[in-house]
């Protein structure tokens, strides 16, 4: 994917949406367990507002889909890391307790 | 065997293209920022994997509300130095330093918040002490804070050289240094909230 010929942006709409849904996705999230049934369900839902919020702050605020691709990976790598440990951790938690034993 | 490539065509390689918000060396910084917080994230998950009553019930003790409210003053000063950096590209730079200033209260904010917080942990009895969920907490939190701080001191530091006019629409590198740090930072937050305000 070729970024040089993209400007970055310089109106404030996009900003303003951003921060208006991880303001809601905020405000939402600590009533998941609530809302939905089964610990299993909530900490996937989690995981996914998790995934979400930090995408948006990367690409709106930080730009990273201009950024060159080692910004733009480590930002993918690490805003998915979290999401990703918590669904494994979640459907395979004996396993990594074993694993995670000295 | 001495070879000539002077005259070889120059096959067309793909180069890696895009630009670097701000400047290299935060990004180094940033990056070296993510790892220490990786492996602060994989204690978490061990600790929360062999103590998983702790963390449920420990979750339940700590005040919803104060996560809460840290979170919304993250993203709006996040908000509000996205918003200086995007004023400035437009040639608006007056009103880039206001949304950095607004940036700047927002983000003070923050310490305000967790002083209060731990004034309210003390008076519920939950200190360093009171269990590995709290353990963890406590040294999660207070690492990020110092990350934060950081932060803020830049903030004062960018204010400074903006209202003195150093950063133009066309060269504005350190702004945009300072808004990646914070970022990040943000990030970093919006991972740490679930961790101990969400999830049980």
């Amino acid at each position: 994917m070729d970024t040089t010929d993209r400007k970055p942006g310089t109106s404030l709409l996009p900003l303003v949406a951003t921060w208006f849904v991880l303001i809601c996705l905020t405000l939402i999230s600590p009533q998941m367990g609530d809302w939905l049934d089964g610990q299993e369900l909530t900490q996937c839902v989690v995981a996914g507002i998790i995934w979400v919020k930090g995408s948006l702050v990367a690409r709106h605020f930080i730009e990273a889909e201009q950024a060159h691709p080692f910004i733009r990976n480590v930002l993918r790598f690490f805003i998915a890391f979290t999401p990703i440990a918590i669904v494994l951790t979640t459907f395979f938690g004996d396993t990594f307790v074993r694993f995670a034993t000295l | 065997m001495i070879s000539n490539t002077a005259n070889l065509p120059v096959s067309p390689v793909p180069v890696a293209t895009g630009r670097v918000p701000g400047n290299k060396g935060i990004w180094v910084g940033i990056c070296c920022e993510f790892v220490e917080f990786l492996v602060l994230f994989i204690v978490y998950f061990v600790a929360r994997a062999h103590f998983p009553d702790a963390f449920h019930s420990g979750a339940a003790r700590l005040s919803q509300t104060a996560g809460i409210v840290i979170t919304l003053l993250m993203v709006t000063s996040s908000f509000f130095i996205a918003s200086s950096v995007i004023s400035l590209r437009a040639g608006r730079r007056r009103q880039s330093i206001m949304w950095l200033i607004a940036g700047l209260v927002a983000a003070l904010g923050y310490p305000l918040a967790k002083y209060l917080e731990i004034q309210w942990n003390l008076a519920h009895g939950i200190d360093g002490q009171s269990g590995i969920f709290f353990t963890v907490y406590y040294y999660l939190t207070f690492t990020h804070m110092v990350h934060a701080f950081w932060g803020i001191l830049g903030i004062l530091w960018v204010l400074t050289r903006h209202a003195f006019g150093i950063y133009t629409a066309d060269e504005h590198s350190g702004l945009e240094a300072l808004a990646s740090y914070w970022h990040a930072t943000d990030i970093i937050w919006l991972v740490i909230f679930p961790f101990f305000y969400v999830l049980g």
